[in-house]
């Protein structure tokens, strides 16, 4: 329809009001936009379209068997499935205690970050670094060189205060994955909310130092208001890339109770070994529409948060 | 004046910061999609042939012998044939998913792939696999006859050969003889799980483990060797029906939880640190930093421990694997070449077979590999273990290897008869991968002391009674 509206253009009629231009004048800028605009809906929404076809047969590759559609059965029996109950319930306080977590720790290295000192930028560039980490390689150095019980770090220090070595992975796995998730998001949290810090007036600070306000009271009582949107934003963004956590579970615990979240599910169901094609597509629509839902909020809190700048 | 500076300075700052988070966010999403098949890429992507006798594509498991095997290929086969061989070395569990996807769906990426003992005969069976039996028989320099009769059961389906074997292993116990020794231990040669047992907790001190068992997750890492354990504690994970189809689920029978008692028991009182963490590898270098007594795993290991380099070599012995109501109870496994049933040349890819499964590589082998004759493939091949050099490099274990490859039960591991194809330390059937894995996981965190024998022996009652009935 879009392409029939401009493909008209060289043929409309000059002399028709200069109205008309005016309208159009943004498609034909729009134009050399559109092959890569229908590219781009191509290659990420025919994949979905069929995973949701997918997710509405009884499909399995292993003992090869023919797809037949079998409605909603798949949904129907996920609420009964006692292992994906799991794996959601992993999932959520995966995502939640390590969203938590990061945020409280990214904003107080945020605040200690935003004032002035000998090497700040260094530091910032040092505190930055677990961020740019790959996560198969991060989920690897914490497992082998930080929690084993031979010669991890971790356990030579609880050695050194006479405390018996721990197999910290194999014996507390959630804990385990969530500890190396924060010191991966925390330089993330932690860059948002310098940005909020960073834009906090400094005439709004100086009067209520001029007022006497003690330190810690300015903080609760005007920094972290205007942090707020801040909080929000780094809340959403970093859950909708923590709800898909799988690099961490594969290499550090390679699934498991305690340790398979939804993610890791779905590939264990799928390529993993269960080759329920039909299943795994159900549940991983079930964690697009979870982040589908987190996302919208998330857009929204942008776009308050980019207007409100642009006003200010 | 200062002020407002101060204050544009600062908004565009933050900007810069809420830009360069979002920069990092994408970055870190880069590195997330990055892992994903890259490595599944068939290795295509090189120049363009330049034999005459055209080309093909090999998926293989990226283990020493296979790069070995790559690395000798245009010297030792291309310069003779003039086909061209474009590798593609892939991860075990990437391999497999590979190969599955690929000539489950009917892609035709890879003119022969490797495949293991637990894929070949149940491919074949599907008819995905072209039968290598004819072409076997009419190459006289093959030498059919010469594989061992387990390895070729194992990779056969009804006298139809599927997949030809480049490495095979059993299982067998290895233990450290200065050690057991001193204790004044004697090992039998034929020994029974009680008896290791003792041994092992006898021998158990803060320095030095007693055995080294696998505790990690996973159906061809716990579950290999625990199996093997429940087969011949006269368990099994299915009952089968009389056309060999799936029956019941057999986890909550009292073998069975007999068998795993026993194993976490041993595993737990006299095993190796973070056992749910161990597998071949973390056993490995326990055994050879003198952190274990004695260790259950694969026959392949000997090589290693007995390799100049190693720091307990010579000190080793080895037996059978240890049975209780079975008369042996090793496993049988081997890495194998086949044909896709839908290869566009057969022949070319029979070639290739013929020549890296044959005898005349395992001796050129003995002579090109860095490792040497202990590093050629083995297991595969009765006249391997006649051939001097290798007897002479591998003596210390060459003889406990073929016993325990010739005695390993693949036709009748268990006290009972099993589902699906034949296979020792795992069931044949397609879902057996899925229902090993998450199995394992509930015994894996028994042994970690997470939960209790009884929750993870319901839990994997549930996860396997969803097979069959």
């Amino acid at each position: 329809m879009q392409v029939d509206t401009v493909r008209q253009e060289p043929g409309a009629a000059l002399g028709t009001a200069a109205r008309h231009d005016e309208l159009r004048r943004p498609w034909r800028r729009r134009l050399p936009l559109l092959p890569a605009l229908v590219f781009t809906v191509l290659l990420t929404q025919i994949p979905f379209l069929m995973n949701i076809w997918y997710s509405l047969t009884d499909w399995t590759i292993v003992p090869p068997s023919s797809r037949r559609y079998i409605g909603l059965d798949n949904y129907g029996d996920l609420p009964n499935d006692q292992f994906f109950r799991d794996a959601a319930w992993v999932t959520v306080v995966m995502t939640v205690s390590a969203v938590l977590a990061s945020l409280v720790l990214g904003t107080l290295l945020a605040v200690l970050l935003d004032r002035k000192f000998f090497g700040r930028g260094v530091a910032r560039t040092l505190l930055i670094t677990p961020f740019l980490i790959m996560p198969v390689v991060a989920g690897l150095i914490w497992k082998n060189q930080m929690f084993s019980g031979l010669y991890g770090v971790v356990n030579w220090v609880t050695a050194r205060v006479g405390m018996d070595s721990i197999e910290f992975v194999s014996r507390y796995p959630l804990g385990s994955i969530v500890v190396v998730l924060v010191w991966q998001w925390t330089p993330f949290m932690m860059l948002i909310m310098l940005a909020g810090l960073q834009s906090q007036p400094a005439e709004v600070l100086e009067a209520a130092k001029v007022d006497g306000a003690s330190g810690f009271g300015t903080f609760r009582q005007l920094t972290l208001p205007h942090l707020r949107p801040y909080m929000e934003l780094g809340t959403l963004l970093g859950t909708i890339y923590l709800i898909q956590v799988f690099d961490h579970v594969a290499v550090m615990t390679g699934g498991g109770p305690d340790s398979t979240n939804i993610p890791y599910f779905v590939y264990q169901r799928s390529i993993g070994g269960g080759w329920e094609f039909g299943k795994a597509s159900a549940y991983s629509i079930v964690v697009v529409v979870a982040s589908i839902i987190v996302a919208t909020i998330a857009l929204r809190v942008l776009s308050r948060l980019l207007r409100g700048e642009e006003i200010a | 004046m200062t002020a407002t500076s101060h204050l544009t300075w600062r908004r565009r700052s933050s900007r810069t910061l809420c830009v360069l988070a979002v920069a990092a966010l994408g970055l870190a999403a880069v590195a997330c999609g990055d892992d994903d098949d890259d490595s599944a890429e068939p290795g295509g992507t090189g120049e363009a042939p330049s034999g005459d006798g055209g080309e093909i594509t090999v998926a293989i498991v990226g283990n020493p012998q296979m790069e070995d095997i790559s690395a000798l290929t245009p010297d030792l086969f291309t310069a003779e044939t003039g086909i061209e061989v474009n590798y593609s070395v892939l991860e075990e569990g990437t391999l497999r998913e590979v190969v599955t996807r690929d000539i489950g769906g009917g892609g035709e990426q890879f003119d022969v792939v490797m495949i293991g003992m637990y894929e070949a005969p149940q491919f074949g069976a599907n008819g995905w696999l072209t039968d290598l039996t004819p072409y076997a028989e009419d190459d006289d320099s093959y030498q059919f006859d010469d594989l061992i009769p387990t390895v070729r059961d194992g990779l056969s389906v009804e006298d139809a050969l599927y997949a030809s074997p480049f490495y095979a292993e059993s299982s067998f116990l290895m233990y450290r003889s200065d050690v057991l020794e001193a204790a004044g231990i004697t090992m039998p040669d034929n020994p029974t799980w009680d008896e290791v047992a003792e041994i092992a907790r006898a021998v158990d001190s803060d320095d030095m483990a007693g055995i080294c068992l696998r505790g990690k997750p996973g159906w061809g890492d716990l579950g290999a060797s625990f199996t093997t354990v429940l087969n011949t504690f006269g368990g099994t994970w299915w009952s089968a029906n009389d056309d060999g189809s799936v029956g019941e689920a057999q986890v909550d029978q009292p073998e069975f939880k007999e068998a795993l008692q026993f194993y976490l028991d041993l595993v737990n009182g006299a095993g190796e640190d973070d056992a749910a963490n161990a597998s071949y590898n973390e056993c490995l270098a326990q055994y050879q930093d003198g952190k274990v007594a004695m260790w259950y795993d694969a026959t392949v290991a000997a090589g290693t421990l007995e390799a100049d380099d190693s720091p307990v070599k010579g000190k080793n012995g080895y037996v059978t694997a240890p049975v209780k109501e079975t008369d042996a109870s090793g496993w049988l496994w081997s890495w194998a070449l086949a044909i896709p049933q839908n290869s566009p040349d057969p022949d070319t890819a029979w070639q290739y077979i013929s020549w890296a499964t044959g005898p005349d590589y395992i001796k050129a082998a003995g002579e090109e590999v860095p490792g040497g004759w202990a590093a050629i493939p083995p297991g595969t091949r009765a006249s391997t273990y006649e051939i001097p050099e290798y007897q002479e490099a591998a003596g210390a274990f060459a003889d406990a290897t073929l016993e325990a490859m010739e005695a390993a039960p693949i036709d009748n591991p268990g006290t009972t008869p099993r589902p699906g194809v034949p296979g020792v330390q795992y069931v044949g059937i397609p879902e057996f991968q899925d229902v090993g894995n998450r199995c394992t996981e509930q015994f894996s965190s028994v042994i970690a002391g997470r939960t209790n024998i009884d929750a993870a022996l319901s839990a994997c009652q549930d996860i396997a009674s969803q097979v069959g009935g």
